[in-house]
């Protein structure tokens, strides 16, 4: 077989942090028995999907399984992306509840949330349309922004307004009359059973046994079916119009090219500054634009024109985004294998993931978590380095046995502490450490006697670095 | 001799409310009917819930008689109770899958001893699950990461272990449930297997049932299994949902999705409660129409409630009652069980 240039495994590294959870060496060999533009293909338009299962996860996770609450909900997710080998749709999942962030407060049911999430990952990377339609009929989405209160007689305007400004358009490009006739268009999309789901809702009930799972409902009757106008458009609309509309607009490919580099990419300033402040890559955000409108709307395609870009692939973008917390801790189980099968020791995971500042299914706001250099803070950093040290450190663990049973075989015992250190790295997956960082590690290396232990400490002392922190 | 007919399960009642404490049950993983007529059932909660975990007692009325085995390491305490059993002496037998040990309470919740120990030594178990006692008075328990079904003495002496990880005959993936017969046979639930597998009093194979109907209908990770005393069958086909019973000829009798009604703790709840009580009148709880893009059973039972929603074990009480722990429902669906000739 070819040798794959080391080089090409880097490049491959760097994609597979950005739209997956990492990959050691060895996942990266297998990877890079096709060219790279395959890859992203194969990532963008992925055909089949394998994870652990919900089988497994259903039967050693009992509140994954009936999710009374969030956090069943999110440990399910949890298993699915550390386990999928699809792991753009899990990363595109991250990525829309991100931005149509909807949590449990309101919402409460675990499983209500479970079936959004289920939604990002079958529809998240097709056309943008067919998205924000789902997201419209949407259950968790409907009572998140109260539109099971938007009647024909008596419109709310949290979905319509919300639709636009933090979903599609970005303020300052529609009125506050848009906003009206927009919420208008949706009087009647609601959930079946509102009056009990709500009362059920607001006492926080699952009596007498346990949540039951929302769906959607139309009532026609309490639709407003006068005409419309909507940016500029008039009509007797429904929501399908009404998202037709938007998904047509420039203003819409922009807001969406700007997210997608925005995660991707390279941290741009928090969304609520984005009418004032410009992208950092005008270009690149026009060629994502000009993507949007060639694809047909199609997320896929913009993401295959993206990570094919120079900018992307470019030495300079690596190690330049932090990882959000949930992606921390996902590449860090994934790299451990610390549960090949579901565990209750998993409840704990979940809540460090919490408390390093992304609580899934739970976001500070209906905007989402602001990131960037803002999921790290003195308290955050510390949860991020006591958790990859906890998983790293732990040689029961399958992936760890394996990286450190690795290392040995291709080192010997004359193998110098900077040899061992880039043998780690390189078997992590191509990972490269400013000098500073890796003389640190190579100190440490220096002054353990014992082979494995040195190994193991190595491996655990890279998840502490600042270079590990980032993607 | 004029063959025994069955007559099909009859719905009879419905037991339990969701709970975090005392009265009711929260993710129930177990349930078993003692001489005495009381139901125990094992709640495993959920994230650590402390007051949630633990052992409720009822019987076939409703009527409440407390709790025991509560959250906890030490001695009379669970972590994770996954199966319940009972000998003829009135003993209690509870598996805890995070701590891999038996404890045994008497039928007031009384702690006596425990034993077993985590690992995959011969005496050892991972994750024991469903557990039964055998009329020569020896425990049956599901070893389930180990991949096989462990035999102890009442005391927790090891006397001998049935298969290995695979998917031969006589080998296990992940088993669950376990049944005794009154003839020793031993019926496991092969759960990942997706058949049912049964054994003489010896520990040698007699039958795999993975599917019913000649190949239709297959099963799909049964969580539990028990036989009457005429052959019949009551499978819990967890992954899909259902009950099926089956002859002692392996056909398929009948296959049940579920009826629940509001027990007596349920509508007692509703009564106290009035605005989720006339809300709940006005609600239509059986609309499919939302529906029709999906079939899968899970996703169905989470929308429709009567249905079953994880059955994780059935349980025969004096053989004319079956009992459906549905651990994703918190409660029980009790059906008749009818014999004639």
């Amino acid at each position: 077989m070819e040798k794959i240039e080391d080089k090409e495994l880097e490049l491959l590294s760097h994609l597979i942090r950005r739209a997956g959870f990492g990959a050691t060496r060895r996942e990266l060999e297998d990877y890079g028995k096709y060219s790279y533009e395959e890859v992203v293909e194969t990532l963008v338009s992925p055909k089949e999907t394998n994870w652990m299962g919900d089988y497994l996860v259903r039967r050693f996770d009992g509140e994954a399984s009936g999710m009374i609450n969030a956090p069943g909900s999110a440990r399910r997710w949890i298993y699915r992306m550390m386990s999928s080998d699809t792991p753009l749709k899990e990363k595109m999942t991250l990525f829309w509840h991100g931005i149509f962030a909807t949590g449990v407060p309101k919402v409460i049911n675990g499983r209500v949330l479970s079936d959004q999430i289920e939604m990002f990952r079958d529809h998240g990377l097709g056309r943008f349309d067919d998205l924000l339609l789902r997201l419209a009929k949407d259950p968790a989405m409907i009572v998140w922004l109260d539109n099971q209160e938007n009647h024909k007689n008596s419109i709310n305007e949290n979905w319509g307004r919300e639709l636009l400004e933090l979903f599609s358009m970005g303020v300052g490009n529609y009125s506050e009359d848009d906003i009206k006739e927009c919420a208008k268009a949706f009087t009647g999309w609601t959930i079946g059973n509102t009056e009990y789901m709500m009362v059920r809702s607001k006492r926080d009930s699952d009596w007498p046994y346990g949540r039951i799972a929302y769906h959607f409902k139309y009532l026609p009757d309490d639709h407003d079916d006068q005409t419309k106008e909507f940016l500029g458009h008039q009509g007797n609309f429904n929501g399908e119009d009404i998202i037709k509309v938007i998904c047509n607009r420039e203003t819409t490919a922009k807001f969406i090219a700007r997210h997608l580099y925005h995660f991707f990419v390279a941290d741009e300033v928090p969304v609520p500054s984005w009418n004032e402040v410009p992208p950092r890559d005008e270009q690149a955000i026009d060629e994502l634009v000009k993507a949007y409108f060639d694809t047909d709307h199609n997320i896929a395609g913009m993401l295959s024109y993206l990570f094919n870009s120079d900018y992307f692939k470019s030495k300079n973008a690596r190690y330049k985004k932090v990882k959000g917390p949930a992606e921390f801790a996902v590449g860090l189980l994934k790299l451990s294998r610390e549960f090949e099968i579901p565990d209750r020791d998993m409840i704990p995971r979940y809540r460090q993931i919490g408390w390093m500042g992304q609580e899934l299914n739970n976001p500070p706001s209906v905007e989402g978590w602001h990131e960037g250099q803002e999921w790290v803070n003195t308290g955050s950093l510390i949860e991020r380095i006591n958790f990859a040290s906890e998983l790293l450190g732990n040689q029961d663990n399958t992936g760890i046995k394996e990286l450190i049973d690795t290392v040995e075989e291709v080192l010997d015992e004359n193998s110098t502490p900077e040899e061992i250190v880039d043998e780690c790295l390189t078997q992590m997956g191509f990972l490269r450490l400013s000098e500073n960082s890796k003389t640190a590690v190579t100190d440490f290396a220096n002054g353990v006697e014992e082979d494995r232990e040195k190994i193991s400490g190595v491996i655990r002392l890279i998840g502490s670095t600042q270079e590990f922190q980032m993607s | 001799m004029k063959p025994v007919q069955t007559i099909p399960l009859d719905y009879y009642l419905t037991l339990g409310i969701v709970a975090m404490e005392g009265r009711g049950f929260e993710y129930p993983s177990d349930s078993f009917v003692a001489e005495n007529d009381r139901i125990y059932v094992t709640n495993k909660s959920r994230d650590y819930g402390e007051r949630g975990v633990r052992v409720t007692i009822l019987d076939m009325d409703s009527d409440y008689f407390g709790t025991f085995g509560h959250y906890g390491i030490s001695e009379g305490q669970l972590i994770s109770p996954a199966g319940i059993t009972g000998d003829a002496n009135g003993n209690l037998y509870v598996t805890d899958d995070y701590t891999s040990m038996v404890s045994q309470f008497d039928l007031e919740g009384n702690f006596i001893q425990r034993w077993g120990s985590n690992g995959s030594n011969k005496d050892e178990m991972q994750s024991p699950s469903g557990i039964a006692i055998g009329k020569d008075g020896l425990v049956y328990i599901s070893d389930t990461k180990n991949h096989r079904v462990q035999i102890f003495t009442t005391a927790g002496d090891h006397v001998s272990a049935i298969g290995s990880q695979g998917n031969e005959e006589g080998q296990f993936n992940l088993p669950w449930g376990v049944d005794v017969g009154l003839n020793g046979n031993i019926s496991v639930a092969d759960w990942g297997n997706s058949r049912i597998q049964r054994f003489d009093s010896n520990g040698d194979h007699v039958e795999t049932i993975s599917s019913v109907q000649a190949g239709q209908n297959q099963l799909n990770h049964p969580s539990s299994v028990v036989v009457d005393s005429t052959g019949n069958q009551y499978i819990a086909d967890w992954g899909n949902e259902t009950v099926k019973v089956l002859n002692r000829s392996s056909e398929l009798i009948q296959e049940i999705r579920g009826q629940a009604t509001l027990s007596k703790w349920a509508s007692a709840f509703l009564e106290t409660n009035r605005e989720e009580g006339l809300s709940r009148e006005n609600a239509n709880l059986n609309d499919l129409s939302s529906l029709e893009d999906t079939e899968d059973p899970h996703t169905v039972s989470a929308h429709i409630e009567k249905l079953f929603w994880s059955p994780v074990s059935v349980k025969l009480q004096k053989e004319d009652r079956l009992l459906v722990t549905e651990s994703n429902r918190h409660r029980i669906q009790v059906y008749k069980v009818g014999v004639s000739n």
